[in-house]
């Protein structure tokens, strides 16, 4: 057990970790460079900028645009997304970490902050994942991956709780922080390969889904010709 | 469809991406924890094949500038450019190569203002730094060419590029050689078959002979790749012009060590006899022989032979002029770790990978080859594995490499040993009391190497007991003269001079929390007592070091600071000890008389801390020391 947390804490996290850190930015480069690409052919080149970076900045800051359709989905998503991000990163364990690995740590939440965060996210997200199951409009549009993704998600926060907050066996605590370690790799190994990578593509959203809309002049046939339907009226 | 490129590149990227991690340690955490370096083996593979193999490489640039623009062979025409953006290329790779060697690589810029022309090492690095610039400016009127928009940059870069050819053949001639006068520094540690005092003779014309075979095999390598008719007869009279180099190369160096009288050296059985003889057969001398015959010249298969000999022949050569033979003076073994082998072959591979896309992109040939992606057009592929849909060739040729990338960046940061990079942090060296009466050896961590200081003689001259307080500048509770090493307790790393566990354990001070800490406050240094409002004795009243916080400085700094402060002082107002200052003034002396059995083995030697410096007559001073003694 004692080799298989070294395994996980070592090179597997740094294994896990290179791919979350370059895997994202790979997402990025390539859709920037999709983006331009899409730019260059374009037959229009005029593009809504400053509707593009208040949209953006809309959805970045979703209070006042989501509260009007789902007040209650909306809320709860968004204290849900405030403890995933917050209490990885700043949970005063986890800088510890950071500061024996590279010499240097940062801010860190006090450890009743961290607890009441870490209860929250719990909560609200299987009240994401409830609600997910029984609205017809979320359940429609959900793949398997969809509700797998998010439950995921909760079981380096529960095992990090009891880890951290419950009296338990030597064993369990060894048992339950090598779930902790893994899952949250396993998180982060898929974060550049699944939704998750919104991440760090949210704030590309509005840019390309306006730049998917500006065709070039012969895109008719192109798209005939993908279909293999080449010479069909379009 | 070309697979080779394809799969060339699929192996280029992906060991790019694994060299991309160790570089990524290499700077988190140092050379010692990605090389094998050692004190006496400070050059290793990084030196031996990224700049010295590296730039003779280059030498390609250079030659077929001479041959095609000096010369006016104009058949050659064809293989200019792509000689030219080898070396351009190869340049950038030795200089980004040097930055993983450099312990200090943000300071590479030093030597463009901070001049020393006694060195060939400034001459090397300011050559390759104009040579780059030149080879950029004799090279980017190709991708200029593109676009019509830079027609005029592009027309005046024409019209001086003659004398940018000959700049760049003048600093070639420069440094190549030079590299090779680095070496004239160290006789005694070179192997005398390796050195000699035409190493830069010897150097520019093995890269002259290597800059001939590395044209030719480039153009073998990159035509086999995108399948093309190889140049034959272009690639025959290079090999032609390559026997008449390499015979020189070969006649010179044997005449220099049978001058010198070293020829028995190469037949006397050693490794480096050995390895000589393997080098001098690769690089020169079946070269000769096989080039000689029409036949062998004449052939595709002869033409890859002969010119891969030369071209692993010279790298050979050049690694073991650059510290493999220097192992024998040297006593050391060294090994060059996996990932020093990896940084180098990166560096190589994003070279490759720069040189296909510039092949790719710009008009380096006559015909730009076809990119693979896109022959012939296909439509954008569904992935049934990863439900996606790939898009357009190229698209998913982007998708492919930088996946390769990132796989193989993870892995090679997961493979990096653990132990090599979670460090403790500076070892822990405890600090004990400097042994002796009148005269005292300060030896903090007792390795024998230490300081004798004449306490009794500072204490006369400084004013006899009133005088404590100027060194003595913080005591323990009931004590007039506490030694240094009980507040100063580690030697490299800073102590904690309050011991605040020691003041709460019931053994120790054995005080409640509350007497430092006031009640309803959180109890932290800051709002605790300071230490002097209960010590009242802690401090001496007129003591020259404040004590601000109670962190104590390192044994060794605090030795430095109190000791070289003062002497610098006083050389100033003394005239008659000017060298008061100077290292020497306490770092030669021989440890007192009742140690000189403990330490006998030092003595025969050269003291560690020994140094000599120019112009001072250390014989008086050791005297005058010996006497006080």
């Amino acid at each position: 057990m004692d080799a298989l947390l070294d395994f996980a804490r070592g090179p597997f996290f740094r294994f896990s970790f290179a791919i979350m850190a370059l895997g994202l930015l790979r997402v990025i480069v390539l859709d920037l460079l999709g983006a331009y690409d899409a730019y260059r052919k374009a037959g229009e080149k005029d593009l809504p900028w400053g509707l593009i970076i208040s949209r953006s900045l809309q959805w970045f800051i979703p209070i006042n645009r989501v509260f009007k359709y789902r007040p209650i989905f909306s809320s709860i998503s968004i204290l849900f997304h405030v403890g995933l991000l917050l209490v990885p990163v700043f949970l005063f364990a986890h800088v510890h970490l950071w500061k024996q690995a590279i010499g240097f740590g940062w801010f860190t939440l006090s450890k009743e902050w961290a607890d009441w965060l870490t209860i929250l996210t719990i909560a609200s997200g299987i009240a994401l994942f409830i609600g997910r199951v029984f609205t017809r409009s979320s359940s429609f549009l959900s793949r398997f991956q969809d509700y797998l993704w998010p439950l995921l998600l909760l079981v380096p926060f529960i095992s990090g709780y009891v880890c951290a907050n419950l009296t338990i066996s030597p064993k369990l605590y060894q048992l339950l922080m090598l779930t902790h370690v893994l899952s949250a790799e396993l998180i982060f190994i898929l974060m550049p390969f699944t939704k998750i990578a919104h991440c760090v593509l949210m704030p590309l959203s509005q840019f390309v889904s306006n730049l998917a809309w500006k065709f070039p002049a012969d895109t008719d046939d192109a798209i005939c010709t993908t279909l293999n339907k080449k010479g069909a009226p379009v | 469809m070309n697979n080779r490129v394809r799969i060339t590149k699929l192996i280029l990227w992906s060991i790019v991406g694994f060299a991309g991690a160790v570089g990524i340690t290499r700077f988190l955490f140092g050379l010692g924890a990605t090389t094998n370096l050692t004190d006496a083996t400070p050059w290793g593979i990084w030196i031996g094949f990224d700049v010295m193999a590296g730039v003779a490489l280059a030498a390609g640039g250079f030659v077929i500038t001479a041959i095609f623009y000096i010369f006016k062979r104009e058949e050659f025409h064809s293989f200019v450019r792509p000689a030219v953006l080898t070396a351009f290329l190869g340049y950038l790779a030795v200089v980004f190569g040097l930055l993983f060697d450099l312990g200090l690589p943000w300071n590479i810029w030093h030597m463009m203002i901070y001049w020393n022309p006694h060195s060939p090492l400034f001459e090397v690095g300011w050559c390759v730094m104009l040579y780059t610039t030149v080879l950029l400016l004799e090279f980017s009127p190709v991708p200029l060419e593109e676009t019509s928009r830079y027609a005029r940059i592009r027309r005046i870069l024409m019209k001086f590029r003659f004398p940018l050819v000959l700049l760049g053949i003048m600093l070639s001639t420069l440094h190549q050689s030079s590299l090779g006068s680095l070496f004239l520094i160290m006789p005694f540690k070179l192997h005398p078959l390796w050195y000699s005092h035409i190493l830069p003779l010897l150097f520019f014309i093995s890269a002259v002979a290597l800059g001939l075979m590395m044209i030719a095999y480039e153009s073998l390598v990159s035509h086999w790749l995108f399948r093309r008719k190889p140049e034959t007869n272009l690639v025959e009279k290079l090999a032609k012009a390559a026997v008449w180099v390499l015979s020189i190369y070969f006649i010179v160096k044997m005449a220099d060590i049978w001058l010198s009288g070293e020829w028995h050296l190469m037949f006397d059985g050693s490794w480096e006899s050995y390895l000589f003889i393997l080098e001098m057969l690769i690089s020169t001398v079946i070269p000769i022989i096989l080039f000689s015959i029409k036949k062998v010249r004449t052939s595709t298969a002869g033409q890859w032979v002969g010119s891969s000999m030369v071209v692993f022949g010279m790298i050979f050569n050049r690694i073991n002029v650059g510290g493999l033979t220097m192992l024998r003076a040297t006593g050391d073994t060294y090994v060059p770790s996996w990932m020093e082998i990896t940084i180098s072959l990166g560096v190589v591979s994003a070279a490759c990978l720069a040189f296909l896309f510039a092949i790719e992109r710009f008009h380096i040939w006559k015909e730009k080859p076809q990119d693979p992606e896109w022959e012939p057009y296909t439509p954008p592929v569904f992935d049934h594995t990863s439900e996606v849909w790939l898009g357009t060739p190229p698209l998913a040729a982007r998708t492919k490499y930088t996946l390769v990338l990132l796989l193989s960046f993870a892995l090679g940061f997961a493979l990096i040993p653990s132990h090599k990079i979670e460090s403790k942090g500076v070892e822990i060296v405890p600090v004990q009391k400097a042994r002796g009466g009148d005269t005292l050896f300060i030896d903090g961590n007792h390795d024998e190497y230490g300081v004798l200081f004449a306490h009794t003689q500072h204490i006369d001259s400084l004013g006899q007991k009133q005088s404590c307080d100027k060194c003595h500048h913080m005591n323990m509770p009931m004590d007039k003269a506490t030694g240094c090493w009980e507040c100063h307790r580690y030697m490299y790393s800073p102590t904690d001079a309050f011991n605040h566990d020691w003041h709460a354990d019931a053994h120790g001070g054995n005080i409640a929390c509350t007497q430092c800490h006031p009640k309803g406050k959180e109890r932290q240094a800051e709002t605790a007592k300071k230490c002097d409002d209960c010590h009242l004795d802690l401090l001496p009243s007129d003591n020259p070091i404040k004590v601000e916080n109670y962190t104590a400085p390192p044994y060794v700094t605090a030795m430095h600071e109190l000791c070289v402060s003062c002497h610098k002082k006083k050389a100033e107002e003394l005239s008659d000890k000017k060298n008061l200052a100077l290292c020497t003034t306490c770092h030669q002396s021989a440890p007192p008389k009742y140690l000189k059995a403990e330490i006998s083995k030092h003595l025969s030697g050269p003291y560690f801390n020994h140094v000599v410096i120019p112009g001072v007559n250390l014989k008086q001073e050791k005297e005058q020391l010996h006497k006080n003694e």
